[in-house]
């Protein structure tokens, strides 16, 4: 109860010194504010990264394990898997045969080559070769023509499908169907137009710079011995639980693989969970540099406020006194003067977080999707008032610590 | 201890010594003062300056202790007290009228005259009553919701009176309460004293102003950190009585509510 009545008192008091003093409060809170907002852009930035990088991945496929040779993310491990037999496609059509009727499975493999057709060249373009099945795995449609078909395995035609970002590079607003380029050293015809996927942002593959070929052709045509790697792609129809797929698949592969009992796999499964954890890591290691940036300018903020606290102790050394003479304690003081720091920054921080709100629209109706949460509003109002804590602190206690004669007599 | 529990004696000081150190030397600021002030006592402490009145006035208003002697207020022991003790001392026994007002300039009257309580913690709705019985016993009801600036200086120190009286101190430790005033205003602060005595209240005026002292029952002069005379006015009964420690007069804390609500 006392201390409660403190606290309301000490509140009331707060204010009523920091609308005494409106202009310098609010310079003052001026460095709060920036700190305020670069906290809430940054941890907002972060969340619209992850959902973005989410909408790329459902790209690969949130229900789809990938049996490879190598895990897709190699740490200081890789040599532990260089010795790694291939995968190849007789495996990927024994895996097929053992999901029959369960469960998709596509085999892709994959390379870079140039694109020329006539005078203009792409450099590096990454040419998958796979089947028809792709589309069911990825979600991903063709905008015009067609995508591979059956028949351009089983007759290894060079029919290539090409991403929306090579139509308009090398096309523009002329139809690519059925023009012929060269892959590499070898000519195909252009089935097929992807639609475009977009969601690129951070580093992670360009899907609208890919070319799809029918593997059987991509096998004579870019195979050599360095190429054989087949990657299989499998999507359950029937089999609901992705950790009992997992399960199956392991299993399967290995009887192919005709591994003892006691032997490890040789292969690894991949799923996009573990492509989502590699990205956190790396967007949270970026969140975390910016936090760093943040809480300097925060910290710098608290030190405005520290320097303007400092002067509201000194300006009212005499109310000290006359406060201690009717019977303040030191920790009337204290708290009056720590509510008045925390006040200023709360205040800031709400400005803050009007600002961050502005910003945060207008980032949404520009670069990508974004929207402050709950938690990170919460987080905002706890972090500016605890800077006005740490920064009101020594202020505080040095006008608590007044003596109060020598306060009354100050002039 | 000695005499602390003298009947009748609102504080008792004995063999006060205060020194400062002013670099390497030491001061005395008060070299052995012993005091008793009795209840309703209207007592002036004069001296030049330097004489050791205003460190008196610190001891005796509990703003600070003797490096060595004692004294007591009210039966409690305020030179072995401790700070935050002090200040509750300070905050229920004693109520400081100051030269200057000294009231808090951007509150309003009424929360200049409810802070005491406030640090007493008083709960909110005695406050009000309290505050508000304060401020109409000095004339000022019509003035609650006023910042001190736009009082005259009389009204101010009358602020300061109600602040004083809000939480029936034992004493009133009014340091030239009319230093500031015009002599005409002067006269009626001082009047307002000579009530307050009247009604009971024990009341001590630090001033080097003969015409206020005279306000007062008893003169005390200092000169040089000790007590020069001490001499009560033969005309008013009342102080020898209080002297004698008369049961009635050794009452609890008057009140004096009544008899003020006529005054001002």
């Amino acid at each position: 109860m006392r201390l409660l009545l403190d606290t309301l008192e000490s509140l009331k008091i707060a204010l009523s010194a920091i609308v005494a003093n409106k202009a310098r409060g609010a310079l003052t809170t001026l460095g709060i504010i920036i700190g305020i907002v670069a906290v809430i852009t940054t941890m907002t930035a972060f969340n619209g990264m992850q959902s973005a990088f989410r909408q790329g991945a459902a790209a690969i496929g949130v229900d789809v394990i990938y049996v490879s040779r190598m895990p897709w993310i190699t740490m200081n491990d890789f040599f532990e898997f260089r010795n790694r037999p291939n995968l190849n496609l007789a495996e990927a059509q024994a895996l097929e045969k053992a999901f029959e009727g369960r469960a998709i499975v596509n085999p892709s493999m994959d390379t870079r080559r140039d694109l020329r057709y006539r005078s203009s060249t792409l450099e590096g373009v990454t040419i998958i070769g796979t089947t028809e099945k792709l589309p069911i795995i990825t979600n991903r449609m063709p905008e015009f023509g067609r995508f591979l078909m059956s028949f351009d395995n089983r007759y290894k035609k060079n029919t290539a499908i090409i991403g929306h970002e090579i139509a308009e590079d090398m096309f523009g607003s002329v139809s690519p169907i059925n023009k012929e380029i060269n892959i590499g050293r070898y000519r195909f015809r252009i089935a097929g137009v992807m639609e475009e996927q977009g969601g690129n942002t951070f580093g992670g593959p360009n899907f609208d710079r890919q070319v799809f070929v029918p593997i059987s052709t991509f096998v004579k045509s870019f195979g050599g011995r360095r190429f054989t790697d087949v990657d299989i792609a499998v999507k359950a129809s029937t089999i609901s639980e992705m950790s009992d797929l997992e399960y199956e698949v392991i299993g399967e592969m290995r009887k192919i693989r005709k591994l003892r009992p006691a032997e490890e796999d040789n292969f690894s499964i991949n799923k996009l969970d573990s492509l989502l954890g590699t990205f956190n890591s790396i967007v949270g290691a970026v969140l975390a540099a910016g936090l760093v940036v943040t809480s300097i300018a925060l910290f710098v903020g608290g030190i405005g406020v520290m320097n303007i606290m400092f002067v509201s102790v000194t300006e009212r050394t005499r109310e000290i006194g006359i406060r201690k003479a009717i019977g303040a304690k030191r920790r009337s003081i204290l708290m009056q003067f720590l509510f008045e720091s925390a006040v200023i920054c709360m205040l800031g921080g709400l400005i803050g977080i009007g600002i961050a709100a502005a910003l945060t629209a207008l980032i949404n109706a520009t670069l990508m999707p974004a929207s402050i949460s709950p938690a990170i509003l919460v987080t905002a109002v706890i972090i500016s008032i605890g800077v006005g804590i740490f920064a009101g602190f020594v202020p505080a206690y040095k006008g608590a610590r007044l003596d109060p004669i020598d306060a009354l007599r100050y002039e | 201890m000695t005499n602390s529990n003298h009947s009748g004696a609102v504080l008792a000081l004995r063999d006060v010594i205060k020194t400062y150190e002013m670099g390497d030397e030491k001061v005395h600021a008060l070299s052995g003062v012993s005091l008793d002030i009795g209840r309703n006592e209207y007592v002036a402490i004069m001296g030049p300056s330097g004489s050791g009145k205003s460190t008196l006035m610190n001891i005796i208003g509990c703003l600070d202790i003797p490096t060595t002697g004692s004294y007591s207020l009210d039966g409690e022991m305020v030179a072995t007290k401790s700070e935050s003790e002090l200040a509750d001392i300070r905050n229920r026994m004693i109520g400081f009228v100051f030269q200057t007002f000294n009231l808090i300039p951007r509150a309003d009257i009424f929360h200049n005259v409810e802070l005491p309580l406030i640090y007493g913690g008083v709960s909110k709705s005695e406050r009000r009553e309290r505050a508000e019985a304060a401020i109409e016993k000095v004339g000022l009801a019509d003035r609650m919701k006023h910042k001190p600036n736009e009082l005259s200086g009389g009204q101010r120190q009358r602020v300061a009176i109600a602040r004083a009286l809000v939480f029936n101190p034992s004493i009133i430790l009014a340091d030239e309460p009319t230093g500031n005033l015009d002599s005409r205003t002067g006269e009626e602060i001082m009047g307002m004293f000579d009530d307050l005595h009247t009604a009971g209240q024990t009341i001590i005026l630090v001033t080097h102003e003969d015409h206020i002292a005279k306000h007062a029952n008893r003169t005390i002069r200092l000169r040089d950190g000790k007590i020069e005379s001490d001499i009560v006015a033969a005309t008013t009964d009342r102080v020898i009585r209080s002297k004698i420690g008369s049961p009635s007069a050794a009452a609890n804390t008057p009140d004096f509510g009544v008899e003020a609500a006529g005054m001002a």
